[in-house]
């Protein structure tokens, strides 16, 4: 038997597995959402998943609301601890070779008084034991843009790619914004 | 004579089965392959039928095709939870996230330098009787006690920021010793020195101008530990060197504390090739 009949399934088959990951990454990218949040809907949410999963005994429903009311809790918790609120998220694969993707994510959100939007890119690479994630491209819109010092500090973000100082910045200003409008609100109250 | 003939027979017989299992060996193999060129191909034309059908958007919100059975709440609900997944990690980018235990919180700490994410800490907390760690991955040089004793009681956002800051000042400054080693590797005579907490770097390296080699002896001292940038520089030459190197060293000081030591190497570097 001519063993490069083999090769030629076998190189069949790889393309295949390579069209079935490309496709399938290509249907959930555009099944994905923007999503948006707000307390209110997230809580009702979990309530009624609460309900729900203890009336449903068994099944593969129940396990999957049980694993989304977690998710949800999980999300409830990070945005009220960091003050940081996402309304909206879109991502897309923009590129894929290999071991590496780039995907483009589309961010809103606030924090307490401040808006912003974000678009970023994203190259992940799938190394031995885990995946690294380095930012390519990053734009930042905040909506108070006109402040001077918002802007230095938005436009050297942006040179430097830095989205994690970003969020650390902003949610700590947050807290700054809680302590004063706590403070002002104290005062106001005493005179 | 006979016997001969009947070991060559035998020897043709055994030939003949190994050819024969060989032969069914590679059959087997190949039906197997037809079975599963079969298989995926089948998967491949289900999955390019979907995609066709949202591009042409026959598809709707949900994702299911319109025209036959209604969604099913199954679909609905694995599409939120993979949403809510990728929200969880848009939090592990901003460097803050975890998840609530039976116990407390699980906070995942997350480092990055200008983009480049780099390692990330748990710290596992208990609530009651009263806020504790239970279990944690932050290193022994981070001052983790000491915080804990200033603001875990009081202020649990505070603490997670400190403990974050720390972390990050100390990733970004092993980062940038690391990226030194990697590409500036021919530039540095003997080893770099630094120790666990790379707040302290050692070294001596050399820039080439007008076909010469000039040597430097460096010391950086972080004394910030939020810091990734030194707050002690010094630069020397050896003793012997002419008097113009103290220029060049009080530059190259200069440069260590207001940039990132692999930036500042790079234009050290340019500046180097330029001179020649």
């Amino acid at each position: 038997m001519d063993c490069s009949i083999f090769q030629v399934y076998e190189d069949e088959i790889q393309s295949l597995e390579e069209e079935i990951k490309l496709l399938t990454e290509k249907y959930e990218d555009s099944l994905q959402e923007s999503t948006f949040f707000s307390d209110e809907e997230i809580v009702m949410s979990i309530k009624s998943f609460q309900g729900e999963f203890q009336q449903e005994s068994k099944g593969c429903e129940s396990d999957l609301k049980a694993q989304l009311a977690s998710l949800l809790t999980d999300f409830s918790f990070l945005m009220k601890f960091s003050g940081i609120k996402f309304t909206s998220h879109l991502k897309k694969t923009v590129e894929r070779t290999g071991n590496r993707t780039v995907k483009k994510h589309s961010l809103a959100g606030n924090c307490h008084s401040l808006s912003f939007q974000l678009e970023f890119q994203l190259l992940e690479t799938q190394n031995k034991e885990n995946v690294s994630a380095v930012v390519t491209d990053l734009s930042i819109i905040m909506e108070s843009g006109e402040d001077s010092d918002m802007s230095k500090f938005v436009s050297s973000t942006e040179e430097h790619r830095d989205l994690l100082t970003f969020f650390r910045s902003l949610s700590s200003y947050g807290e700054w914004y809680e302590h004063r409008r706590r403070t002002f609100l104290h005062f106001k109250v005493m005179f | 004579g006979v016997f001969a003939h009947l070991e060559a027979l035998e020897a043709q017989a055994y030939e003949a089965a190994l050819k024969q299992e060989e032969l069914q060996q590679q059959e087997e193999k190949l039906a197997r392959l037809k079975a599963r060129v079969r298989e995926l191909r089948l998967q491949r034309d289900a999955l390019r039928a979907k995609v066709d059908l949202q591009e042409k958007g026959q598809l709707g919100k949900e994702g299911a095709v319109l025209d036959k059975a209604q969604p099913s709440a199954q679909d609905g609900l694995e599409r939120k939870i993979k949403s809510m997944k990728a929200m969880l990690q848009i939090f592990y980018l901003t460097g803050i996230s975890g998840k609530l235990t039976k116990q407390g919180v699980c906070f995942c700490i997350s480092t990055a330098y200008e983009g480049t994410y780099l390692d990330s800490y748990y710290l596992d907390l208990l609530i009651k009787p009263q806020v504790q760690i239970y279990r944690h991955s932050v290193p022994i040089f981070i001052p983790l006690e000491q915080i804990a004793r200033k603001h875990l009681q009081t202020d649990i956002r505070r603490f997670v920021s400190v403990v974050s800051d720390h972390l990050n000042a100390y990733a970004g400054r092993r980062y940038q010793a690391d990226q030194l080693q990697e590409h500036f590797s021919d530039q540095i005579e003997g080893t770099l020195q630094r120790n666990s907490l790379c707040n302290l770097l050692v070294f001596s390296y050399h820039v080439s101008s007008e076909s010469k080699t000039l040597v430097f002896n460096v010391r950086l001292l972080y004394g910030d530990l939020c810091c990734s940038l030194p707050t002690e520089v010094i630069v020397s030459c050896t003793p012997d060197a002419p008097a113009y190197l103290a220029e060049t060293a009080a530059a190259h000081s200069d440069l260590f504390r207001r940039v990132a030591l692999h930036k500042a190497f790079r234009s050290i570097s340019s500046a180097g090739e330029k001179a020649d």
